[in-house]
């Protein structure tokens, strides 16, 4: 997982992306067998320790998802994000604010 | 004697509570903390937009408002990636975003807290040309924008 958190005028911009297949089930390989369903269900971000967003997702996100938010903040600042996908496998990571 | 044995099994008793009350706890705290909503299968089932709205937000009109900013290609060469931003100047505490014709209509659901600012960006798959709805709820009332996005090459 990549993550850059960019403050500005008390503004934090975060990208994050997360190396993920996120398949949606629905998808038919070349040779026309449909390819397993595998995406990220549940997200959790928080800032210093304190929930900043929970998030539940569908199927119908891009593989390698692309996420964007924002939240009131300073440099320095504490960002934790933690996924789960269907296969209950997790993912996390860190930043600090830039 | 009947005094003792009654003394016994008031002890026996509050023994089996503390250790169901330590029990109890531990399984709290086993619990992730930050997934306080667990993944809602009626809210990703395949229906109708109509239904998924239902499902959703407990009713299916939300109310139209100009306050929220849908943002997305009108034309969408790659469908496998279609970039969406929804933000809005409603004090919002929860975001929603749905692809009317997609198998399951229901993107995300985002839950605010803290300092966060009603403003979030995904990278989407649709399955053909539809209308976009961004959603969000205020004090219990949801609220609804769309926005229409042609598909040009399908991939799902």
């Amino acid at each position: 997982m990549r993550i850059l958190a960019k403050e500005e005028n008390g503004i934090v911009s975060v990208k994050a992306i997360i190396s993920h297949p996120n398949e949606s089930g629905s998808r038919k390989d070349e040779s026309g067998n449909l390819v397993p369903a595998h995406f990220i269900k549940e997200g959790f971000v928080s800032l210093n320790g304190q929930p900043l967003l929970d998030l539940q997702f569908g199927a119908s996100v891009s593989k390698d998802p692309f996420l964007q938010f924002k939240f009131t903040g300073k440099k320095g600042d504490r960002l934790s994000l933690r996924f789960t996908d269907s296969m209950s496998q997790e993912f996390s990571a860190e930043a600090a604010v830039i | 004697m009947p005094v003792v044995t009654t003394i016994l099994l008031n002890n026996m008793k509050r023994r089996a509570f503390i250790e169901k009350s330590f029990l109890s706890a531990a399984l709290l705290f086993l619990r992730p903390a930050g997934l306080i909503a667990a993944w809602n299968e009626k809210f990703f089932q395949q229906g109708s937009i109509e239904q998924a709205f239902l499902n959703v937000l407990g009713t299916k009109t939300p109310e139209k408002t100009n306050r929220i900013t849908l943002t997305a290609p009108a034309v969408a060469s790659d469908s496998s990636a279609v970039p969406v931003e929804i933000h809005t100047d409603i004090k919002a505490d929860m975001l929603y975003l749905f692809v009317e014709k997609n198998l399951t209509p229901l993107v995300f659901s985002c839950s605010l807290h803290g300092g966060s600012i009603p403003w979030f960006g995904l990278n989407i798959k649709m399955k053909e040309s539809s209308l976009l709805y961004g959603v969000v709820r205020e004090g219990g009332k949801y609220y609804a924008a769309s926005v229409h996005v042609d598909v040009l090459a399908q991939a799902c």
